[in-house]
């Protein structure tokens, strides 16, 4: 990883801020792939926005990784075990590579048919392989809008 | 050097003939295994993986952001 700056990650969902704890899946409450929050999604269909100004790293439909210019990147996880629904149900607008502006819409879901159909929505946002005290600024638990800040990496 | 690890990560989860399934999902491998009990957590760990999980029928291996590359990698080894 390169020299790294503080990076500001905004909230992908609109919803409520939750910490990592909260997810059902050992793998983020455990912060094993780094630390971060999670946002309980608001139940209506909408997009899923890029957290950061970066590149998309990696994209699937259910999750997508930006990484900024520092080398810093940035999980958005829509929904856990989603990756069993093999792209049913999300509509992603943008492909792997491209170059993503913070706010841009990424991928289109519907959180209320997953949660109809037995999944839970909640969405970590990860940074990835951070150190732990990396983040500050971390919002509190409780109701965020879409673009809304989370917390600031620290390099 | 990816490759490499791939291997040795193939190997500490039983070799190819204990694979039935794995998928790469972002920062993991869910493997789908004959046999579970061949999987050498210690091994796993000594290659840097970020942990391992038992769910349900299926152990994931929580490998970093690397998990789709190396997924591929062990695929074209399988």
């Amino acid at each position: 990883m390169t020299v790294s700056t503080a990076l500001r990650v905004s909230s992908p969902v609109g919803g409520e801020v939750a910490g990592l704890s909260a997810v059902p899946d050992p793998v983020f409450s455990q912060a094993m792939v780094g630390p971060g929050l999670a946002v309980r999604p608001d139940p209506v269909a909408g997009d899923v926005l890029a957290p950061i100004d970066g590149q998309v790293a990696t994209l699937h439909p259910h999750a997508f990784v930006v990484a900024g210019e520092s080398g810093q990147a940035v999980l958005v996880h829509l929904g856990i075990d989603t990756v069993r629904l093999k792209g049913a149900g999300f509509t992603m607008h943008v492909v792997k590579g491209e170059t993503v502006r913070a706010g841009q819409p990424v991928i289109g879901w519907d959180p209320a048919a997953l949660e109809a159909a037995g999944y839970a929505t909640i969405c970590p946002v990860v940074a990835l392989d951070a150190q732990n005290g990396a983040l500050v600024d971390v919002a509190p638990d409780g109701p965020v809008s879409p673009g809304d800040p989370l917390f600031v990496w620290t390099g | 050097m990816l490759d490499e690890r791939a291997a040795k990560i193939l190997a500490a989860i039983g070799g190819r003939d204990n694979v039935v399934e794995l998928e790469p999902c972002i920062t993991r491998l869910r493997c789908e295994l004959k046999d579970n009990s061949l999987v050498d957590e210690a091994a796993l760990r000594g290659l840097g993986v970020h942990g391992v999980v038992r769910i349900g029928g299926a152990v994931q291996i929580v490998v970093g952001p690397e998990a789709d590359t190396i997924a591929s990698d062990i695929e074209d080894l399988l």
